[in-house]
């Protein structure tokens, strides 16, 4: 990764806590994280640990209590319509066919009708989806749901990407489909990307850094960046230098 | 496939059979008077003799209902989204709202009358207000029902408080908004019939009053059949448009009196 490249998405000591019943539950404890432009970026962390929380932030859902939230190097805490998102859930909108998924969220992005026709129609036939296009989410398998909601993710014309364990819920034989399908697809085309998964080897596999979190309330515990070079093979979980990352980790994940 | 349907079918179609005969052997063997209880026979005669009034008096009152539900619709409709949009005002007017639907249609049609005169205007009037809060209150709980993580992920990519309405509530408002609807259909008939008895001069409710002081207890069965009749295909209807416009939801429906999420 070259290190000169223009940071897209900077958190600075981003602290927040919860009130409920009265009591204070502090949820993210002074985190700071940075994505570079075309970089692929993970959060990794005990369930628990904040990193929903830490998406809402970005978004502008919520705000933070310290610390502030940068994209394209203007502070933009608190504000909304900057990133693009894919939930762990695919939320497509069950009254809409898959096409019109994507176009509708385009035009929530405020791209024009047309244009968001277009670019959904060509993108879908590229990446050899052009059949799924007319079908109704409740047809769809989980990960052709997923699919979608990847290529909705994709096509907002937003600088940052937010991948919420979107393999999470599906079962592990399509989640490393999945997982070879999104990697092929982004080194075609470098986005910046945050990521938050639990699985280790899911972050090894995909990412460019990663850093581990700690539980809450969430602190950096380290950042690794992953040495293995793009396009990466889809059996890089061979090489010794992976298993010792993934031992790493673990320690990390045990200890903390 | 077609098997299921004859199983659906027969019995209640059997049961129906065997409760007219019944109707019918009671009538002869205790010698009813046709004034008292008329027989499916007779019943069925009268009203094959006054089908052409039946049909002119059904056709007002049809007309009146409808014009009842869609301008109940426009009001619900309208009304459901700005109370959405606005929590003070829905907590404002409220109890007015549920207090209006309290007040007897037997009270209200008469000081309609009073206020607006014998025309149309109180009859709509009446209907509307009949109309529009099934459709406004079950629509109102549809807009707010919306999936959680449908709007959550919404709010994630930066959508207005406009798109949010257009692109998730309204939508996803619909299911509701039809189960209101199948209520209303039903409700402005025997609304509209209501209206008619207290003053017109054509409508089925007309002629039912006709009737009743001409003891002719044969056309008021009759009236009563097309009565029924009307509401079931009006219902039919209601169901045939909730599932050209809720398409996208195969068997489940909003939930019923009783069921769990």
């Amino acid at each position: 990764m070259n290190l000169d490249s223009k940071v897209q998405l900077e958190l600075r000591g981003i602290s927040k806590s919860y009130v409920r019943d009265r009591k204070t539950f502090p949820v993210l404890d002074g985190v700071s994280i940075r994505v570079h432009e075309g970089e692929f970026v993970t959060l990794i962390g005990p369930s628990g640990s904040g990193k929903s929380t830490l998406f809402r932030l970005i978004g502008g859902v919520e705000v933070p209590d310290e610390g502030q939230v940068s994209i394209g190097g203007r502070v933009v805490t608190g504000m909304r319509g900057l990133i693009s998102y894919m939930p762990q859930q695919a939320s497509l909108f069950p009254w809409m066919n898959a096409r019109d998924n994507i176009v509708s969220a385009l035009e929530i992005a405020g791209v024009s009708r047309q244009e968001a026709r277009t670019t959904t129609q060509e993108w879908l036939r590229r990446i050899g989806l052009d059949s799924v296009g007319n079908e109704y989410p409740r047809v769809l398998s989980g990960g052709m749901q997923q699919r979608v909601s990847f290529l909705r993710a994709l096509l907002m014309p937003r600088d940052v990407m937010c991948l919420d364990e979107p393999f999470a819920a599906l079962d592990a034989l399509t989640r490393t489909d999945m997982q070879k399908w999104l990697l092929q697809l982004w080194e075609t085309q470098r986005r910046s990307v945050l990521f938050v998964t639990h699985s280790i080897e899911e972050a090894l596999t995909l990412s460019d850094r990663i850093y581990v979190l700690s539980p809450a309330p969430a602190q950096v515990m380290r950042e690794i960046t992953v040495p293995f070079e793009r396009p990466r093979r889809a059996d890089v979980w061979t090489e010794p230098a992976f298993t010792a990352l993934k031992q790493e980790i673990m320690a990390l994940l045990e200890q903390g | 496939m077609g098997n299921k349907v004859w199983w659906r079918v027969w019995p209640p179609a059997v049961s129906f059979a065997v409760f007219l005969a019944l109707w019918q052997a009671s009538c002869a063997v205790f010698a009813i008077d046709p004034w008292t209880l008329p027989s499916p026979v007779r019943i069925a005669m009268r009203m094959k003799e006054e089908s052409g009034l039946l049909m002119k008096h059904l056709a007002a009152t049809l007309q009146l209902a409808a014009s009842g539900v869609g301008i109940g619709l426009a009001a619900g409709v309208a009304l459901a989204i700005m109370l959405h949009l606005l929590p003070v005002v829905r907590s404002a007017i409220s109890p007015f709202v549920i207090a209006s639907q309290n007040v007897p249609l037997i009270a209200l049609g008469p000081l309609l009358m009073i206020w607006f005169g014998f025309g149309l205007e109180p009859k709509l009037i009446l209907l509307t207000l009949v109309c529009f809060f099934p459709i406004a209150w079950s629509m109102l709980a549809g807009l707010g029902r919306a999936e959680p993580y449908l709007r959550e992920y919404l709010a994630m990519i930066g959508a207005s408080k406009w798109q949010i309405l257009r692109r998730l509530e309204i939508p996803a408002s619909l299911p509701f908004l039809f189960s209101g609807l199948k209520i209303t259909v039903t409700y402005s008939v025997t609304s509209a019939i209501v209206a008619e008895w207290l003053g017109a001069s054509k409508g089925i409710g007309y002629y039912l009053v006709l009737k009743f002081k001409g003891y002719d207890t044969s056309a008021v069965f009759a009236a009563v059949i097309c009565i029924v009749t009307m509401c079931l295909v009006l219902y039919g209807i209601a169901v045939l448009l909730e599932k050209w416009v809720v398409y996208w939801r195969p068997q489940s429906q909003p939930l019923r009196p009783g069921e769990k999420r």
